[in-house]
């Protein structure tokens, strides 16, 4: 029987438990992660597809760099850097879709870059990852400062509470109305090495940390994040300098995700 | 991969460390030189992000001297073309990158720079 997804609460530091159930797993598990993680997601393939020419973008845990080489229809028209933590994850990311791209090894609440550079940032989940709810602000805090300040897009992506049919996982939810989501720890089964005797290693199960979002709790991290830099949410208006718009909330496939632009008044 | 697009756009991020942060100076580097395809549409586009005196140091410290040090008006075929290759061909696979003002190390290996600060550096 598939190990069960279970309920867990943080009980260390952060940062340590962060590396304990995320960062190390990431490490032992990378090809085998990569080999399920190949297709692309239609919003977001259609977000990078809207991306004109010229652009370039932060891809904020790319993992297997699966969205680097997009749009596929456009190569070469647009430039995605991918960032992440795991070593093994970059070095299969470096050469996503066959060709060399650019990677780099960090860590989303850090900020190696020039501010504002980008002109957009994908956070596809990844900020699920962050053991408290102020790290996971600080993740879309991050992306914000990322991005232009009168043109910067960014969409981000977390795993939802609210599972679909098609979804693997059954989530143990202790309060179906919680508006702070869930932690929970989602098993791995380590791919068997064929042998002979075709035995499978008893331990190889390791478990990840996720934060599940519950409805409205992402959007409630945007308003957050931009409360913090003097940010305005909602469309561009008089009487503010610089401002957020949320053009998508939405929930696709046992994820929410939402559609940030950025504006600013001159 | 890190190319000088890459390295463009990357700035000192330890604590406190908010000025003269930029651009990270090359050291020790081993580059390969690989072909990619050239997209003009691509360097249009980019240039006006490009901080233009950072490229030409860091294009001479890999180097390539075939950057001219004023950011030029005209952007004729044949400054496309420098600018592609010194932009995206060159590839740094080892060495580090080090602040101009506080003097951090970002080691750079197989390919793969490390921004990674300890816990104590973090802002």
């Amino acid at each position: 029987m598939a190990p069960n997804v279970t309920s867990t609460v943080v009980d260390e530091k952060p940062e340590k438990y962060e590396g304990n159930h995320v960062h190390d797993v990431y490490e032992l598990i990378a090809s085998h992660f990569s080999s399920t993680r190949y297709k692309p997601w239609p919003v977001i393939a259609s977000f990078l597809s809207t991306i004109p020419t010229g652009w370039i973008g932060l891809d904020s845990g790319t993992g297997n760099g699966k969205y680097l080489p997009l749009p596929l229809d456009r190569p070469n028209c647009i430039h995605t850097i991918g960032m992440d933590r795991s070593l093994h994850l970059l070095e299969i990311a470096k050469n996503a879709g066959g060709s060399p791209r650019e990677v780099v090894r960090g860590d989303v609440l850090g900020k190696g870059w020039r501010n504002g550079v980008f002109d957009y940032a994908i956070s596809i989940a990844t900020i699920h990852h962050l053991a408290t709810n102020e790290r996971r602000m600080h993740g879309v805090q991050r992306l914000l400062e990322a991005v232009a300040p009168d043109h910067g897009r960014i969409l981000i992506y977390v795993w939802a509470t609210e599972q679909d049919e098609a979804s693997k996982r059954v989530i143990p939810i202790e309060n179906q109305t919680s508006e702070t989501g869930q932690d929970v720890l989602v098993p791995w089964v380590l791919a068997s090495a064929s042998g002979p005797d075709q035995k499978k290693d008893a331990n190889a199960v390791l478990h990840r940390y996720y934060h599940m979002f519950s409805q409205g709790e992402l959007t409630a991290l945007v308003h957050g994040a931009a409360r913090t830099l003097g940010l305005k949410v909602g469309p561009r208006c008089d009487g503010r300098d610089m401002g957020v718009e949320i053009v998508q909330d939405d929930w696709e496939r046992s994820n929410y995700y939402v559609e940030l632009r950025r504006w600013k008044n001159d | 991969m890190v190319r000088l697009i890459t390295h463009n756009l990357l700035a000192c991020h330890v604590k406190g460390c908010t000025s003269n942060n930029f651009p990270l100076i090359f050291k020790d580097v081993q580059v390969e030189l690989r072909e990619a395809e050239f997209n003009p549409d691509f360097l249009k586009g980019f240039m006006p992000k490009i901080e233009w005196n950072a490229l030409v140091n860091a294009a001479r410290e890999v180097g390539d001297t075939s950057l001219p040090q004023e950011q030029p008006e005209m952007l004729d075929d044949d400054f496309l073309k420098s600018l592609h290759h010194v932009l995206l061909e060159i590839h740094v696979e080892e060495g580090s990158m080090t602040c101009p003002n506080c003097q951090h190390v970002y080691p750079i290996s197989n390919g793969i720079p490390n921004m990674l600060l300890a816990e104590h550096e973090i802002g």
